[in-house]
């Protein structure tokens, strides 16, 4: 067989995504966007998000198979996220996806959310990197991983005990008047201020986390500093807010992606997720890596927010590693475990 | 000849049949107001076995929304991969088929201890499905616990296109809260 040519759908959040890939080609990566509906509640609304998937789900489809130049009846296998998020938002997914998989008589591929932002990589490298530590960071996540087989094996190192990286992000934003979601306007106001203006918490950073919990986060403590400082400091520069409230999140997101990979001994760092597409991460990533002597790989900053090439993506993969598909009745998991890369 | 596949998700039972030209040649369901996500693919997998399907019906609600966007969802692409058409219709009227009787009310759960309800008289709908508490529906004979009958549901004319939904999502602007 030549390379496996795979229909991805992404509804976990509040992006209805298809995408479309030939083995580690991407032909296709179609995104219809509810954030705008969502923005005036400065969150992701559940109801809203559905309701957008199910009206967008019909025309991202036929949009993704423009773009990819092919058929719905040449694709060889769909995949779909199955968990971790939204459950009802999920739903939609995995019914269209199934309702494709039955139509087409073609096996599906229920796969991990967060082992897909990972797998996204694979899409743009030709050589693995496995095994890799990966660090992912977006809305609703924030997680330190070890890769041993991105079809297989991957291990939880550590995770945000509060709030996700991202959500930190958009808290901050809101407190700050900034728009929805919150990383790309802070990334924005950041650059015209200083990383060192004010020394902002760095969360489970003290020697006794360091023994105890060495590679979970957490950014609640940060965002309520922050807050504080709103509070006391009435002539603050927002400039400088930003820049320092972004660098402790970067800072403390590397220290600990950096001690794993020196713990372990796994010379390769993957950073995925939504907060990837932030510029100070990519930065700080690049020079600290180059420094130790790691291999970094981030995912071009449209492949980092959720998208559904990235499970397209992981889709190629399990056919191509000969893994079984998902029965084609299964049900989506709000809180699919990351271990767990594809529903069997 | 049109074989279609008729399916509803709009109550807590997953409903699917075969139907050729008014002949039921396969039916199943499974109950479970949570069980959509699993039990539609299962039933359709099972149902569509040596059939050439032509068509696809589905109900439309109201209903519950997560369970009746699963139907919604599955059947506009079943659809498009098989290249056949699609056609949404009011749940109600498929439960309301079932009764013999010139004036009465169908209702289903709607959750918050509302109900989805609809009159009929004379065998036609009179006006929009509603949404509200049971103390506010009377003036005729209420049936409460049925389900669509999928047969009606394709010999239902028209095309429902949107899902109804009959209530807005629940969200508070951030410039409105307290």
């Amino acid at each position: 067989m030549s390379q496996p040519l795979v229909l991805g759908i992404e509804t976990s959040c509040d992006e209805t995504a298809v995408g479309i890939v030939r083995g580690r080609t991407l032909l296709a990566n179609v995104i219809a966007s509810s954030v705008e509906e969502h923005a005036r509640f400065g969150g992701v609304v559940p109801e809203i998000a559905s309701r957008a998937h199910l009206e967008a789900m019909q025309p991202t489809i036929a949009n993704a198979l423009v773009d990819a130049k092919v058929s719905l009846k040449d694709i060889d296998a769909i995949a779909v996220t199955a968990g971790p998020g939204l459950v009802g938002a999920l739903l939609v997914g995995v019914g269209s996806a199934a309702g494709l998989a039955l139509g087409l008589d073609k096996p599906i591929y229920a796969v991990n959310h967060l082992a897909a932002h990972i797998s996204v990589d694979y899409l743009t490298h030709d050589k693995d990197l496995e095994p890799t530590i990966a660090l992912l960071v977006s809305g609703g996540h924030s997680s330190l991983l070890q890769v041993d087989d991105i079809t297989s094996s991957i291990t939880k190192l550590g995770q945000t005990i509060d709030d996700a990286a991202g959500e930190a992000f958009d808290k901050i934003a809101r407190v700050m008047k900034l728009s929805f979601p919150g990383g790309p306007a802070i990334d924005l106001l950041a650059k015209d201020g200083s990383a060192s203006a004010i020394d902002f918490p760095r969360g489970l950073t003290t020697s006794n986390d360091w023994q105890t919990r060495p590679y979970d986060f957490s950014f609640s403590g940060l965002k309520t500093a922050v807050a504080r400082y709103l509070e006391n400091v009435p002539d603050y520069v927002r400039a400088d807010v930003a820049a320092s409230f972004q660098e402790a999140i970067v800072d403390v997101l590397l220290l600990k992606s950096l001690a794993a990979c020196k713990e372990s001994g796994i010379d390769s760092l993957v950073i995925a997720g939504g907060v990837a597409a932030n510029s100070r991460l990519r930065a700080v990533a690049a020079a600290r890596c180059e420094k130790v002597g790691i291999r970094l790989r981030i995912p071009a900053p449209a492949l980092c927010t959720d998208n559904g090439a990235m499970v397209a993506s992981l889709g190629a993969l399990m056919v191509a590693a000969h893994r079984p598909p998902s029965p084609v009745a299964f049900d989506a998991d709000s809180s699919l475990p990351v271990g767990v890369i594809s529903l069997s | 000849m049109t074989i279609s596949l008729a399916i509803d998700t709009s109550t807590s039972r997953t409903l699917v049949a075969i139907i050729k030209d008014g002949t039921v040649l396969w039916s199943g369901f499974r109950d479970g107001a949570t069980e959509h996500g699993p039990a539609l693919p299962a039933l359709v997998q099972e149902g569509i076995k040596g059939f050439e399907i032509s068509e696809v019906v589905v109900g439309m609600g109201p209903g519950p929304y997560t369970g009746l966007r699963i139907g919604i969802a599955f059947a506009q692409s079943f659809a498009l991969a098989r290249a056949i058409p699609v056609r949404g219709v009011c749940s109600l009227d498929a439960i309301a088929a079932q009764v013999n009787e010139t004036e009465f009310i169908i209702t289903v759960d709607a959750r918050r201890k509302e109900v989805y309800w609809a009159r009929y008289s004379n065998g036609a709908r009179v006006g929009q499905p509603s949404v509200n508490f049971p103390a506010d529906v009377s003036g005729a004979t209420i049936y409460p616990d049925l389900y669509p009958d999928l047969k009606a549901l394709v010999a239902l004319p028209g095309n429902i296109t949107e899902p109804i939904y009959l209530r807005r999502p629940d969200a508070i602007a951030t410039a409105d809260r307290r």
